[in-house]
């Protein structure tokens, strides 16, 4: 292999011209500018002493996953986010409203339409009370529906917001809105942001890791877990959740890891030698993917091998071994806790209840989607108290937006399933471990469940929070970028502190 | 002027009228710059004709008589003291009055026609000023409370004026507290926090939305909102909300550029609404929470905060509670050379944040960690106060190392070779709140051996064989740790159905 380093040096040597000092020149003078670029690469603002770290070349990259300091102490350590895409109906499940069952049926009333715009929704629809049956559980007295039977056990140990709302209506900005701060393309996720500001704990294993499931990707795509104008190795990593969870991360038979190890290497001398010319960041982003790739197939199927779990446990979480699935993600993503992984990001599909056939109703296909789900978030949950995980783990489960009060009427036709459209007013997330107060409701929406009214959260307050219980002020977490500093929150985002234990 | 009709002040009427403070410093330039010309061209000292004069007198009347309009209209947002807005009301009108007459009298236009109104003119506009004056000093006293101007008045010159003697530091003075558990809550705590930071904009003179909070039947009373806190439910206070609003926000309280409650103050008005909010009980009379022991001990000089009969009660609360002790104390900064030694063996070890020198170590990376590299965790004993070693090597022999780390706070020894002879040597650790022995040996005689680590706060004892009796048994001395003992095989498939 230096045998190849060898040839590319000599093939670089006989390259060089008078033409080439100049363009060297010009790189120089890039050089400079990326200086200054790399500049506001730190979390910190530029005062701190890794400013400038472009020079230092391949190792700065290797370094940016470097563990990190968070700005003050964090009371979590790590993020378990569940996003159950195309979401859910809190109507069905946790924002009961006994008042709303009296209107069902009726017209909806002409002030709650006059200057709102529906995903589908058109002209008057009827207003549809909650499928649901709900009781209250717990010493906390959550209420929670009997579609979820499973976290109805575990309700002391949840935090809910019913007084979430947000700007969008139509599935992938609203995505992108809950998890980069902004409804267009092209800003950092959230795991993204936390990773830039913590790195990884695990030398091993990428310290931000997707896994989905419900047959497909969400709406918005990959840019949900994607780094944005950050440097691309903070992106999220998307790990298979069935057969090898990355593809051919096994060796071929043939190639040893001695021979895996030196084909690496020489690549990365290779890339080293294209960086010190062209001095583009993204190669060293490549050379330490490379790196992280060799790791990753010593430690990801040790991390993905959920053989080695105790039948009851994967009972627990309701996990057939040879099936990829969503409860099977969960357990995974206790796994990757338990190794130290920052932020692990679930999407579920199949959320996206319209009632335009008995799978997307809010009754038969949402008591689905829930009885999928359901048994394996209450397991997670108890699983990582169990484990004494909880403690500095902060889950979080929602969808985009939420749910409308009225049965849609898509293109004013009366529709066979009960179904609800998108509703950007009001919706439901809970979180728990991670210093939440446990038991608690925050927030609520009116008797009918049309606009959250009682101390409302918006997504970027969630998220101010999230960072927040990571040890980042979210308005110092920035990174400059055209010009200006860019943050996850945007230019607003409140720490909700009524529910920090 | 149709926004006068109104009954209810609309924002438009606010929204001028807070222009109100702005505006009325032009008539005061106008009619005061009008007063020394006018000396100035009696003296003989200036040149100045007639119609300069008129044209400033012109502006003043003009810009007082919209000063009197926009202060009417700040009036209607209520919150002064009547009896002092009345005087005001009409000095400002007596300004812009006489400013008008001033103004008559010195144009060409009215001397013409009526000579003898020339005669009107010093009186008006010596009035007009005068009455500037007084108008100026009682709008002082409006906003700012009418002691303002003469609060910090030095000696002699105080005893002249025939002012009472200054209180240090503020006009309220508190009974000093000697012993935190006999301290008067209110009196003594709930009433010195209010009288700093909100008493200011809620008292006699100045009750911003209809609200005084400078006695206890005012503060029961409440505001324009109804009353501001609910008797044991501090969550569904007003006051409380609003302290724990962000800053920015326009409800938070105190207004933004005023100093904000510290978290401890906001704790301690917190306890007090969940304690019922008395007024005439001692601190030890109360349920002192964990969560306001630290608070009440900083007004004790450091005092122990003794534990009333209904203590251990768990009082919800508003706020996120107080760092652990441990995390908030100064410890010098680690040897950078003994952390790299710590680093070789695989440790991560890392500042809790920027602002701390307190530590974490996690053996995360290095499953390998054993008894005898954990000796060099000694040398950082200050700093290390979250210590990782799950899944590792070590056993009981380690525990003589960790025990010297006196400021640990959380402590991971889950699925490691420890048993009930290392838990005994697991004393002193005065700050160790989080304990993991899930997945351990350990057995119920282990658990006991606990019983002297008071802060323990969550104690995990997953699949080891500790039993329900250990449990409790250990919760009967320390009534405030969580115990977790998870669910047993068994009874997990039992729920699955299996």
């Amino acid at each position: 292999m230096n045998k190849l380093a060898n040839e590319l040096q000599q093939a670089a040597l006989r390259r060089e011209t008078r033409r080439h000092f100049l363009q060297t020149c010009s790189t120089g003078l890039g050089a400079m500018a990326l200086g200054s670029f790399m500049g506001g690469c730190n979390p910190f603002g530029s005062t701190d002493k890794t400013a400038g770290a472009a020079q230092a070349g391949a190792e700065a990259v290797a370094a940016s996953m470097d563990p990190r300091l968070s700005q003050f102490a964090p009371k979590a350590k790590r993020v378990i986010y569940i996003h159950m895409a195309g979401s859910p109906s809190q109507l069905e499940l946790f924002d009961y409203k006994p008042e709303l069952q009296k209107y069902n049926g009726k017209d909806c009333p002409q002030e709650l339409l006059t200057g709102k715009k529906f995903a589908f929704i058109r002209g008057v629809p009827k207003m549809l009370g909650s499928t649901a049956n709900f009781r209250q559980h717990g010493q906390s007295g959550a209420w929670i529906s009997d579609y979820m039977p499973h976290l109805q056990t575990v309700a002391d140990e949840l935090t809910f917001i019913k007084s979430m709302h947000t700007d969008q209506f139509n599935h992938a900005p609203a995505q992108l809105l809950m998890h980069t701060g902004s409804a267009r393309l092209g800003r950092p996720s959230i795991g993204s942001w936390v990773t830039y500001g913590l790195g990884s704990e695990n030398d091993n294993l990428p310290g931000f890791i997707v896994l989905a499931s419900g047959g497909k990707q969400p709406d918005a795509g990959k840019s949900v877990w994607g780094s944005g104008f950050l440097p691309t190795v903070y992106q999220g990593v998307q790990c298979r959740t069935d057969g090898d969870p990355v593809l051919y991360v096994s060796d071929p038979n043939g190639m040893s890891r001695d021979i895996r190890r030196q084909t690496i290497e020489a690549i990365n001398q290779i890339n080293e030698a294209e960086y010190q010319e062209a001095k583009d960041p993204e190669i060293l982003t490549r050379i330490s993917q490379y790196e992280m790739a060799f790791k990753m197939q010593a430690s990801v199927p040790d991390a993905m091998a959920i053989s080695g779990e105790p039948q009851y446990i994967l009972d627990a979480y309701g996990v057939d071994p040879n099936k990829g699935s969503f409860a099977r993600n969960c357990l995974l993503a206790r796994r990757l806790a338990e190794r130290g992984v920052r932020f692990i990001q679930l999407f579920d599909w199949g959320w996206d209840t319209h009632g335009t056939s008995k799978d997307t109703s809010v009754d038969i296909g949402l008591q689905e989607k829930c009885r999928q789900s359901d048994q394996a978030v209450a397991a997670l949950i108890n699983d990582l108290k169990q484990r004494g995980m909880l403690d500095d783990t902060l889950v979080v489960w929602g969808g985009e937006f939420g749910r409308t009060p009225m049965q849609e009427n898509r293109d004013g036709q009366t529709q066979a399933f009960h179904g609800r459209d998108h509703h950007l007013d009001a919706f439901t997330v809970f979180m728990a471990g991670g210093g939440m107060k446990r038991g608690l409701t925050y927030g609520e929406t009116d008797p009918i469940g049309y606009y959250a009214v009682k101390d409302k959260v918006h997504i970027h307050d969630l998220q101010a929070t999230i960072l927040h219980q990571m040890g980042f002020d979210h308005t110092k977490l920035t990174y400059h970028f055209q010009g200006r500093p860019f943050r996850l929150t945007d230019v607003a985002g409140k720490v909700v502190k009524g529910i920090l234990a | 002027m149709l926004l006068l009709l109104q009954a209810q002040p609309s924002d438009w009427a606010l929204f001028f009228g807070r222009f109100h403070p702005l505006i009325v410093h032009l008539p005061i330039g106008f009619l005061l710059i009008a007063g020394i010309l006018e000396i100035g061209r009696r003296l003989g000292k200036l040149q100045l004709s007639n119609g300069t004069m008129s044209a400033i007198l012109f502006w003043s009347a003009v810009s007082a008589t919209i000063s009197c309009l926009f202060g009417y209209l700040l009036s209607l947002g209520g919150g002064y003291d009547a009896d002092i807005l009345e005087e005001h009301k009409w000095q400002g009108i007596g300004v812009a009055v006489f400013a008008w007459i001033a103004w008559g009298a010195s144009s060409n236009f009215l001397l013409k026609r009526a000579p003898l109104s020339s005669v009107l003119y010093v009186p008006a506009l010596a009035l007009s000023v005068g009455a500037l004056m007084v108008a100026g000093h009682h709008g002082g006293a409006l906003t700012h409370g009418s002691d303002y101007l003469t609060q910090y008045t030095p000696e002699p010159f105080r005893s002249m004026a025939g002012l009472p003697p200054r209180a240090v530091g503020a006009t309220f003075t508190a009974k000093p507290i000697t012993d935190v558990n006999q301290a008067m809550v209110y009196e003594q705590i709930v009433n010195p926090i209010l009288q700093t930071r909100c008493v200011q904009c809620h008292n006699a003179e100045k009750s911003k939305g209809d609200l005084r909070m400078d006695t206890p039947e005012k503060l029961t009373k409440g505001g324009e909102g109804g009353p501001i806190f609910v008797a044991g439910k501090s969550t569904e206070s007003e006051m409380i909300k609003r302290c724990l609003l962000d800053e920015s926000d326009e409800h938070h309280m105190p207004p933004k550029g005023k100093t904000p409650l510290t978290d401890e103050q906001i704790t301690l008005l917190t306890w007090w609404i969940d304690q019922g909010a008395p007024f005439n009980k001692k601190v030890a009379d109360l349920a002192v929470t964990d969560r306001v022991k630290p608070a009440l001990a900083a007004l004790g000089n450091g005092k122990a905060v003794a534990n009333a009969e209904a203590a251990g009660k768990a009082v919800p609360a508003s706020g996120p509670a107080p760092l652990s002790p441990v995390l908030t104390m100064n410890v010098p900064a680690a040897d950078p050379k003994v952390i790299d030694e710590l680093k070789r063996t695989g440790l991560l070890v890392l500042p809790l944040s920027k602002e701390n020198n307190q530590l974490e170590v996690s053996a995360v990376n290095v499953r390998t960690f054993s008894d005898a590299q954990a000796t060099l965790l000694v040398k950082l004993s200050d700093q290390i106060v979250w210590l990782k070693l799950g899944d590792t090597q070590i056993t009981d022999a380690a525990i003589n190392s960790i025990v010297k780390l006196k400021n640990l706070q959380k402590l991971h020894l889950e699925r490691t070779q420890i048993t009930d002879a290392g838990l005994k040597k697991l004393t002193g650790l005065t700050y160790l709140e989080y304990l993991n022995l899930y997945g351990t040996a350990i057995t119920d005689a282990g658990l006991a051996s606990l019983s002297d680590l008071k802060a323990l706060r969550n104690v995990y004892v997953w699949q080891t064989k500790v039993t329900e009796s250990g449990i409790a048994a250990l919760k009967k001395v320390l009534p405030n740790v969580e115990i977790v003992g998870g669910t047993s095989e068994n009874s997990m498939a039992m729920r699955t159905g299996r």
